[in-house]
């Protein structure tokens, strides 16, 4: 089970990202669904899986972006890390804990991106037309996922 | 930290962060290597990211039929049903004008271009929000490689930055990354336009002494890159003069609609090779 719904995001995320993900954009900005992907499953998969679907999806998100080869798989491994260390040592997740971790976590992102040029010399532009608004989409979208998935997996402990 | 973590795991684990860790030791070699790596994988990818493209394209009829088909009364249903196939009909058909009058302006454009290009298809944007990106579903196979410049009837849409087989990847004008040396197609001052986050272009370094004018045009230079000369940019929508600067910078408005972007054509060579050359000072002053 866990492995296909892997699979499933490693042969899906992407395709859904670059083509139907564009009608949902608020003001030419999406949510981040690797970054939120890999968030939750660092919190139900634990930090191994986070961090390995972090490098893995990263990559591939990498692969079509005109970014560097190797931003977005340091960040999202990092993100997978993050969120399985949370999921391991904080005692109860709710979906209040994780708006504000994915919200972090999106804005670390958007700073590492940032480092690496993307913004070019328009950095306060960035910060404003681009991380903020990513980072409170990626945030409110994760929460209801994690809402969803929380009460999902009340019943089924199978990717726990 | 990993106690609960499996043999298997642990080893995938480690050699994870080996490879992540490479990247920061030996960054250039390791992007050669990612994108090695990558290649295969990005080429499966394509295939459920075509088949996204193509089902999203005809999703929105589905979705308007699919609706309308809910609401009717059972006796009405076939009815409304033929009607609605013949409307859907009549979409697809005004859809395949559009596209026919779409391609058949680029085939025109195409034969009037000075270079050499490749027709593809733009099926889908940048995986990030941090890059003004576009995908392609052309690739190496067909002739395209990294740094071709990409343009459409209208005017410049980019360069290209990544290629595999059979897709590749484009950097917009609009993009603060990209650089394209342009002119000022009346005052035949040159300057750079430069992509700002917002998603318009900026024209740098004009001379301090052109008389430049909101509503001139813009054009490609074609002195750096892979761009032909003289393919259109924007035009000039705003100047500022800053006292003690050494060039001007100008607001451009692009020509192109980036959010409406269907077929574009690659420049794989910037002139044809059978093109004429330019006739010589000698021939020119030959009776």
């Amino acid at each position: 089970m866990k492995r296909l719904l892997y699979l499933g995001l490693v042969g899906g995320l992407i395709p859904i990202q670059t083509t139907v993900l564009e009608h949902l954009s608020v003001a030419g900005v999406r949510p981040d669904l690797c970054l939120i992907a890999v968030s939750l499953i660092g919190l139900f998969g634990g930090l191994a899986d986070g961090v390995m679907m972090g490098a893995l999806l990263g990559f591939e998100q990498d692969l079509f972006s005109a970014g560097d080869t190797w931003v977005n798989a340091i960040t999202k491994s990092a993100i997978g890390l993050s969120a399985g260390l949370v999921g391991r040592y904080v005692a109860r997740t709710t979906p209040a804990t994780v708006l504000p971790m994915v919200l972090g976590l999106s804005v670390s992102s958007g700073i590492a991106f940032l480092f690496a040029g993307a913004g070019g010399q328009h950095t306060l532009t960035a910060v404003r037309s681009v991380l903020l608004p990513q980072a409170m989409f990626d945030s409110m979208v994760a929460m209801g996922l994690y809402w969803v998935l929380a009460e999902r997996f009340k019943k089924d402990d199978s990717l726990v | 930290m990993f106690r609960s973590t499996s043999g298997t795991r642990r080893v995938l684990l480690v050699l994870c962060a080996l490879l992540l860790s490479l990247v920061f030791v030996l960054p250039k070699q390791s992007r050669t290597l990612l994108q090695a790596i990558g290649k295969p994988l990005a080429d499966l990818v394509a295939i459920p990211l075509e088949l996204f493209s193509s089902a999203d394209r005809h999703a929105g009829g589905i979705w308007d039929r699919y609706v309308a088909l809910r609401t009717v009364q059972e006796e009405n249903q076939q009815l409304r049903r033929e009607i609605e196939f013949l409307r859907g009909q009549t979409a697809d058909l005004r859809e395949m004008a559009a596209a026919n009058q779409r391609l058949g302006a680029l085939l025109r454009f195409r034969a009037n271009t000075p270079a050499q290009t490749v027709a593809a298809r733009v099926v889908g944007r940048d995986a990030t929000n941090w890059y003004h990106g576009i995908l392609l579903d052309k690739g190496e196979q067909d002739g395209i490689q990294a740094e071709m410049a990409v343009i459409t009837l209208t005017g410049a849409v980019g360069r290209v930055v990544k290629t595999r087989a059979s897709s590749s990847v484009v950097l917009l004008i609009t993009d603060p990354n990209n650089a394209v040396t342009s002119l000022i197609q009346r005052t035949r001052d040159e300057g750079i336009i430069e992509g700002t986050f917002e998603g318009a272009v900026r024209m740098k370094y004009i001379p301090l002494l052109s008389a430049v004018r909101v509503g001139d045009p813009v054009v490609t230079s074609g002195l750096t890159g892979r761009f032909p000369k003289g393919v259109p940019v924007g035009t000039i929508t705003n100047i500022q003069k800053d006292q003690g600067e050494l060039f001007q910078t100008a607001d451009v408005q692009p020509d192109v609609d980036f959010t409406k972007l269907e077929e574009v054509l690659v420049v794989t060579v910037p002139r044809h090779v059978d093109a004429p050359a330019a006739i010589s000072p000698a021939e020119k002053n030959k009776p």
